[in-house]
């Protein structure tokens, strides 16, 4: 499966959740929609397309948590006939991040939950001391999301 | 947890010599419909892993055409999972020490199973 990450200490935990959890794709992303790494896409505009989607259930369901639970719901879970959704926030601290997993009848969503436990223990553990940038929405979002792009799918 | 229907079913279960656990887990999703662990212990993770195993038996004694799987076991170093599935999605299984008596556990998760079809 192709993995590409914009920050290189990412890749490991994500190679490793994907091959173990036996995920079809994987896309790690900031709340703003911006990427930061991805498994199992092979084009820029199918990323792109998952990481606004992402970021905006991620973001309804959060305020939607937060108005009738007091806090955002953390974790949502969609089931297809062929195919899964596993949308789940990834603290880190400093630095928060989504990470979008879709699995099929190979796995199950016991199993992506308790392989999701390990990855972020995983990211927290390789997670720099400083974060190399935090991610902009201003005039610069655009020009970061298609160097991110670039980056990923080695057009940078 | 138990506190639902299926708690004397799984509360005979733990009771046998030997049983650190009893889990009725989902065999699709892998998660855990009811239980009984002992302090400290990792459901969610016995659940997922046993309940994927368990399906990947259950496809493979299909495709060699050997009918339903009745029974599993897996033993380990330090300890052994045992399980059995009926019609239904559900899977109940026990984590057992590993010097615990295979066929007494046998016959009451095939007992269990048919109280809870």
């Amino acid at each position: 499966m192709i993995i590409a990450t914009v920050e290189g200490w990412v890749e490991a935990p994500l190679a490793r959740y994907v091959e173990e959890a036996r995920a079809r794709l994987a896309l790690l992303l900031h709340p703003s929609g911006q990427v930061v790494a991805q498994a199992g896409f092979t084009r820029s505009t199918d990323v792109m397309t998952a990481c606004a989607l992402a970021a905006a259930v991620h973001a309804t369901s959060k305020e939607l948590g937060r108005q009738v639970d007091g806090s955002g719901f953390r974790v949502l879970h969609h089931g297809g006939t062929d195919k899964q959704l596993h949308l789940a926030a990834v603290d880190l601290g400093r630095v928060a991040y989504i990470c979008l997993t879709v699995f099929d009848e190979e796995s199950s969503l016991g199993l992506v939950r308790m392989y999701f436990g390990d990855l972020c223990r995983e990211l927290a553990a390789a997670a720099p001391e400083q974060p190399a940038k935090g991610p902009s929405l201003g005039l610069d979002f655009e020009r970061e999301l298609n160097h991110n792009l670039s980056a990923l799918f080695g057009r940078a | 947890m138990t506190t639902n229907a299926f708690g004397s079913v799984l509360e005979t279960l733990t009771r046998q010599r030997g049983v650190r656990a009893s889990l009725i887990v989902s065999e699709t999703d892998g998660l855990i419909v009811d239980a009984t662990l002992r302090v400290g212990q990792d459901g969610d993770r016995v659940a997922a892993l046993a309940a994927s195993l368990f399906r990947k038996a259950r496809l493979s004694a299909a495709a060699a055409r050997l009918g339903d799987v009745a029974f599993m076991q897996m033993d380990a170093e330090q300890g052994r999972i045992c399980a059995v599935g009926g019609k239904s999605d559900l899977v109940l299984m026990v984590v057992a020490e590993p010097t615990a008596n295979v066929g007494l556990i046998r016959v009451e998760l095939l007992k269990a199973l048919e109280t809870l079809a």
